[in-house]
C-alpha cells in the first residue's frame, strides 16, 4: 500500500485545479459552491473569511476558494491569487443598482498579474428572480468585450434551482484542462 | 518538546513513518489563536453523519498552559466509528475554524495515519492565508482507500490501534499538534 498510495497521490496532485470564486457580497457565491457540492442551502450567512470545497469533478480534484465579498474583506482577495487556474466571478443579476461597482471590482481584479493566465467564468446568478438581467445585458454592463486574449465565458444560472451551474463548471474545467494538461 | 531540538517543519513531519512521541509543540505555540469550532464526518454516499463535534458558543478558549498529565484530554480525540464506515466509498469532512486578531500566513494541515507500524494515509492541505478575525470552513470529499476484509477485521479487532497525528503549520512554524485514536464498532452478527 505504501509506495502505491504515494504514487497515486502524486498523480492526483497533478490533476488538481484551484478555482477562486469572488464577487460582491450577497452575489450567491456560497450558495453556488454548496449547491454544486450537494449540501443544504437553506441557511447561509455572510462569509466572514473563506469556504473551501475540495471535490472530484469530471476526473479532476477541484479546490474552490469562496472568499467573502464584503467591502472590508475585498482588500484581502489578493492573498488568494497565487496559482489560481480560474476565476469565478459571481454577479447578482437582479442587483442592477450595484452593477457599476461590480464592473469596477472585476476590472481591477483582472489587472492583477498573478491572475493573468486564469480562465474567467462569470456566473450571472439569480436568473430565477423576476427582473434579473439576462447574460447579454450583464455582458454589456460589465464591459466583458474588453477582455482581450483571456479565455472567458458568461453563464446564466440560479444557485437556488441549480440551473446553469453544471454548464459553467464543465466549461471552466475543460478550459483549464486544454491550457494546462496538454500531455493528458 | 525537547529543549534545543531542531524546529519541526512540514518537510520533517512528511517523513514520519510512526506516530510522533508526545506533542511536538506546546499549546502556547498557537500564537495566532486558531480555534476549531466544528468538525463533522459524513458518509459521502448516504449523507449519514458519522461524527460531529462543536464548541458551544462562548466556551472558554483552550488554555495555553496545562499540566502535562492532563494534556491528552485537551489534545487527543478518541473516535468510535461503525465498522461499515471502513467500507464507505467516500467520506465528507467539514471543518470550521476561527483565527485571532493577526493574519495567518500559509496555514497548512498535515495529518498522518498509522496502524500497526504502517503508514495508512497522509493528508496534506494548504489553506493558505487566513484573514484576521475570520471564520473559515473547509469541506472535503475524499475517496476512501479500499480496505481488504483482513484489514477491516484487524482494525475492528484492535480498538485505538489506528492512530493519527494532526500538525498545523503557518509557513515553517508548527503552531498546533493534536492526536487522534480510532476504534471501529462491529455492527453485524
Amino acid at each position: 500500500m505504501g509506495l502505491l498510495s504515494i504514487i497515486k497521490k502524486v498523480k492526483q496532485k497533478e490533476k488538481e485545479m484551484r478555482l477562486l470564486m469572488v464577487g460582491l457580497d450577497n452575489a450567491g457565491k456560497t450558495t453556488i459552491v454548496k449547491r454544486i457540492n450537494g449540501e443544504d442551502i437553506t441557511t447561509i450567512s455572510p462569509t466572514l473569511g473563506f469556504n473551501i470545497k475540495t471535490m472530484q469533478f469530471n476526473g479532476y480534484r477541484l479546490n474552490i476558494w469562496d472568499v467573502g465579498g464584503q467591502k472590508t474583506l475585498r482588500s484581502y482577495w489578493r492573498n488568494y491569487y497565487e496559482q489560481t487556474d480560474a476565476l469565478l466571478w459571481v454577479v447578482d443579476s437582479a442587483d442592477t443598482r450595484r452593477l457599476e461597482d461590480c464592473r469596477q471590482e472585476l476590472h481591477s481584479l483582472l489587472k492583477e498579474e498573478k491572475l493573468a493566465g486564469a480562465s474567467l467564468l462569470i456566473f450571472a446568478n439569480k436568473q430565477d428572480i423576476a427582473g434579473a438581467l439576462g447574460t447579454l445585458d450583464i455582458e454589456k454592463a460589465l464591459d466583458l468585450q474588453a477582455m482581450g486574449s483571456r479565455h472567458w465565458r458568461i453563464v446564466g444560472c440560479s444557485a437556488v434551482t441549480g440551473a446553469g451551474l453544471l454548464d459553467g463548471f464543465e466549461w471552466v474545467v475543460a478550459d483549464i484542462r486544454s491550457r494546462i494538461f496538454l500531455l493528458d | 518538546m525537547v529543549a534545543g531540538a531542531p524546529p519541526v517543519t512540514p518537510e520533517h513531519v512528511l517523513q514520519h513513518r510512526a506516530p510522533a512521541p508526545g506533542y511536538l509543540c506546546p499549546l502556547s505555540a498557537n500564537t495566532y489563536d486558531v480555534e476549531f469550532v466544528e468538525f463533522e464526518i459524513r458518509d459521502y454516499e448516504t449523507g449519514a453523519s458519522v461524527f460531529k463535534v462543536s464548541r458551544p458558543p462562548g466556551a472558554p478558549p483552550v488554555p495555553k498552559h496545562i499540566d502535562p498529565a492532563l494534556e491528552d484530554q485537551v489534545r487527543q480525540v478518541r473516535y468510535a466509528f461503525p465498522e461499515e464506515f471502513l467500507r464507505a466509498q467516500g467520506i465528507r469532512t467539514a471543518l470550521k475554524f476561527k483565527v485571532g486578531d493577526e493574519p495567518v500566513p500559509d496555514f497548512r494541515m498535515i495529518e498522518r495515519h498509522y496502524f500497526q507500524g504502517e503508514l495508512l494515509r497522509s493528508f496534506d492541505f494548504n489553506f493558505g492565508f487566513c484573514i484576521p478575525n475570520s471564520t473559515n470552513t473547509w469541506e472535503a470529499v475524499y475517496p476512501m482507500p479500499e480496505n481488504s476484509p483482513a484489514r477491516i477485521k484487524a482494525l475492528v479487532a484492535s480498538p485505538y490501534a489506528h492512530v493519527s497525528d494532526s500538525f498545523y503549520f503557518s509557513g515553517q512554524q508548527l503552531i498546533m499538534h493534536n492526536k487522534a485514536q480510532y476504534r471501529y464498532v462491529p455492527t453485524g452478527p
